[in-house]
């Protein structure tokens, strides 16, 4: 690539991850305050930053004409592009621009990670010069995307149901007895919460926590802001709605590539069985979240779970394990 | 009477064995013992990930601590996809999804249209509509109409109720998707059962014959291209192409030109033939006190050894190496054959005893008279051959797979009770429930909006919301 073609993909680059960073503080901050203000500027933030990311992709294919997905920078580059991009679609469409922080946070580490892959533009080695490449890995990376932001979800789902125990098993005479300053509206203070919401806020499923924080308690206040488990456990089983069909497709596009490049559709590779694994724990998910008693907190461990075990697949069988995904560079 | 009794005895036997039978389908039915399944085939297949699978006894007793390596030996942990521990799950997670398949998903039927009690279903609301009952209920009858409901009306005791359903087709996805992974396993079967596979080297000059079909690969030449690539951390000799140029001759007796390279295979008789290694064997000449002895009859390739005749001691032709360096004699980066040479290791039966990099063209002397040398090298490219007549009905499978989770995921079957009566204060009251086969938190929103434009559409003046509609736990 000339320098000037290089200087258009580094300033993509730094544009990319300076606003993951940026939007990942801003919404984080917003997390944690809940100004509209400071979610009215990380979106838009996260937003430049995904398309910067994006189109510094493209870029890559247009100047060098190499698909830029044929190494783990591409790959992870566009991990931490699709991973801001479905957080973006569930937020506009769900309101759940609480995410954006942590979401944000975790693209800005991958894409920071990505770079010190990045050795530059390089040809795509025989068994990776296949059409296949084009469909088969953004599947399969945009799944592995939507299993970070629904482990996000389900992170937020175990940290509420979690302080909502510790609030239930420590009895509210602790704080009730520290209780000062003003007391605060929680309906009106809830991300999701609005006048005539009636459907929302007529059930209380953390009423501890809803009571310390009517007694002043500022964490049990802020926690009491977040939304409710039943949404949260919604949005974590529509996300992975959306994984889930991806890493099938994902691995049945890898099967029919395989297929045509090795000889089976089946090897038995460490990265085949590795996803095989993370579709098992998915397709557990899926099941146990038709049983009433089953879904919540089990769920969204499970779903953590899953996505450790993504991770696993994704990054730890590229690195540690060789097998015939050992691409590496 | 001692007849009676042996029948009454027998029935009893077999009351008993019936039950048994249908605890034992309750089980392998029951969505917990499934998952339970699911967990044990996930933990089996990632132990096959972090394990490496497939290798030599040693490999594990060199690499493990000696109680973890007997272990893996033992429970067949170096082989796990194909130990009885592995297949047997698999068996009885197909077992569990029949039992499940069988006795839950298909005998599912829609729900019948009975009357409810609104208040009593979590997702609910009241509507208050300053309008004549028969006008609301036919406006609403439109309204779910024109939304893609199905709407039915039934009447109970003199109370006409509608019932609204939508995607009631979809609550068959899970049927599908249980198909779809059954159509897998069979396509999978029809593999073991029918199909063969294997691979070959073949010198270039040389044939080889498949030996399940007969068909011939007469190889031409074989080529490949690595170039050098300048990346932040140096040259990288970056493989670009591998290529075959072959005489194939299937069944037919005719030979047909074929290019055979990475991605791109040929098929000859339906059985594909794909390129997948290269290499360069030897061409070793030995000698004894200056006079040409019996050494390799035939090029060697890397791995592969001889014994020189009266000696006890082998040599094994350990790798090529393309470019050696000069200044330090050691094997340089460049992979392609610049300056080549090969390595090779003597062993004194099991054990070794030395090595040495002998550039090619060049002798290396062995002691008692004997001297080596690596005359030429002779590019050979490997293949993979493969007949699956089970590939078509496992990509069917997939589909349907795929189709049944989409169904599943993304059309949510579900039903509307409404109940329309008119109010003691003058008017009329619209009840709504609702219900879907995933619990209420998931129709919690939709349920709003419908709530919501259902109030725009009748232009309430007076909207009267009795006992907040209330979210339950499914």
């Amino acid at each position: 690539m000339d320098p000037t073609r290089q200087s258009i993909d580094q300033v993509l680059l730094v544009v990319g991850i300076s606003a993951y960073i940026t939007g990942a503080l801003v919404l984080l901050a917003y997390f944690l305050t809940r100004r509209p203000l400071l979610r009215t500027i990380g979106m838009p933030i996260a937003t430049i930053g995904c398309v910067a990311q994006i189109l510094e992709l493209g870029a890559r294919w247009w100047m060098t004409g190499v698909w830029p997905l044929t190494n783990l920078y591409g790959s992870l580059s566009m991990f931490s592009a699709m991973a801001v991009a479905i957080f973006l679609i569930f937020a506009v469409k769900y309101d759940l621009a609480f995410l954006g922080g942590p979401v944000l946070a975790a693209a800005a580490i991958a894409l920071g990670y990505a770079t010190t892959w990045n050795e530059g533009t390089m040809p795509a080695v025989p068994a990776l010069q296949s059409y296949w490449i084009k469909i088969h890995v953004p599947i399969v990376v945009t799944s592995y995307a939507a299993f970070m932001v629904a482990a996000c979800v389900s992170a937020i789902y175990l940290l509420k149901a979690g302080m909502e125990r510790r609030y239930a098993s420590r009895g509210l005479r602790g704080v009730i007895a520290t209780a000062g300053g003003p007391k605060l509206d929680v309906s009106m203070n809830a991300y999701a919460a609005t006048a005539d919401d009636m459907l929302r806020t007529s059930r209380d499923e953390t009423p501890a926590i809803t009571q310390a924080a009517t007694a002043g308690d500022g964490l049990a206040q802020w926690l009491a802001g977040l939304p409710t488990l039943a949404r949260l456990d919604v949005m974590q089983y529509r996300i992975i709605a959306v994984g889930l069909p991806l890493l099938s497709l994902g691995i049945i596009t890898g099967a029919m590539w395989a297929k045509e490049a090795w000889g089976a559709y089946w090897q038995w590779d460490p990265k085949e069985t590795a996803a095989l694994a993370s579709w098992i724990i998915y397709a557990m998910y899926m099941h146990l979240h038709t049983r009433p008693e089953w879904r919540g907190s089990r769920t969204a461990w499970i779903s953590v779970i899953g996505f450790i075990s993504i991770m696993f697949c994704y990054l730890g069988v590229n690195i540690w394990i060789s097998g015939l995904h050992s691409y590496k560079m | 009477m001692e007849a009676r009794s042996r029948n009454g005895l027998g029935a009893s036997a077999l009351a008993s064995l019936h039950e048994s039978w249908d605890d034992l389908v309750r089980l392998f039915a029951n969505v917990t013992f499934g998952v339970f399944l699911l967990a044990v085939w996930a933990v089996l297949t990632l132990i096959g990930v972090v394990i490496d699978q497939g290798k030599d006894p040693t490999y594990y007793a060199q690499n493990y601590a000696p109680p973890l390596a007997r272990a893996i030996l033992r429970l067949d942990c170096d082989n796990i996809y194909h130990s009885a521990a592995y297949i047997g799950i698999l068996g009885l997670i197909l077992c569990s999804m029949a039992a499940a398949t069988f006795t839950k998903v298909i005998p599912r039927r829609i729900p019948r249209l009975n009357p409810v009690k609104i208040d009593a279903i979590p997702l609910h609301a009241k509507i208050a509509v300053d309008e004549p009952v028969d006008a609301v209920r036919e406006r609403l009858v439109a309204f779910f109409s024109q939304r893609g409901w199905q709407v039915r009306k039934r009447e109970f005791g003199g109370t006409e109720w509608a019932f609204a359903d939508k995607n009631n087709w979809a609550r068959r996805g899970v049927l599908v998707a249980h198909i779809g992974f059954l159509i897998i396993a069979i396509g999978t079967t029809i593999y073991w059962a029918k199909g063969y596979s294997g691979q070959f080297t073949v010198l270039s000059g040389q044939t080889a014959t498949i030996p399940e079909s007969g068909a011939k690969i007469a190889l031409q030449r074989f080529a490949y291209r690595i170039d050098p690539i300048r990346t932040k951390s140096g040259i990288v000799y970056q493989p670009i192409d591998y290529v075959s140029n072959a005489t194939v001759t299937g069944r037919d007796g005719v030979g047909r030109q074929a290019v055979i390279r990475v991605n791109h295979p040929y098929d000859v008789d339906g059985v594909d033939v794909y390129q997948s290694t290269y290499g360069f064997a030897i061409d070793f000449q030995l000698t004894k006190d200056g006079r040409p002895v019996a050494g390799p009859d035939h090029p060697l390739k890397e791995g592969e050894a001889f014994i020189v005749d009266g000696t006890g001691r082998s040599i094994q032709y350990a790798r090529f190496v393309g470019t050696i360096d000069r200044a330090t004699g050691q094997p340089g980066l460049d992979p392609r054959p610049n300056d080549p040479g090969v390595v090779i290791q003597a062993f004194d039966g099991d054990q070794p005893v030395g090595s040495a990099l002998i550039p090619l063209g060049t002798a290396v002397d062995l002691g008692a008279g004997y001297r080596l040398e690596a005359a030429r090298y002779i590019l050979y490219s490997g293949f993979q051959y493969r007949y699956d007549p089970g590939i078509p009905v496992v990509g069917i499978g997939s589909f349907v797979l795929l189709a049944g989770l989409c169904i599943s995921f993304y059309f949510l079957p579900a039903r509307l009770f409404v109940l329309v009566r008119e109010r003691a204060e003058g008017g009329t009251e619209v009840g709504i429930a609702a219900t879907t086969v995933r619990g209420y938190d998931v129709f919690e929103e939709r349920f709003g909006e419908i709530v919501a434009a259902l109030r725009r559409t009748h232009g309430v003046k007076t909207t009267e919301v009795p006992a907040a509609a209330a979210l339950g736990t499914a």
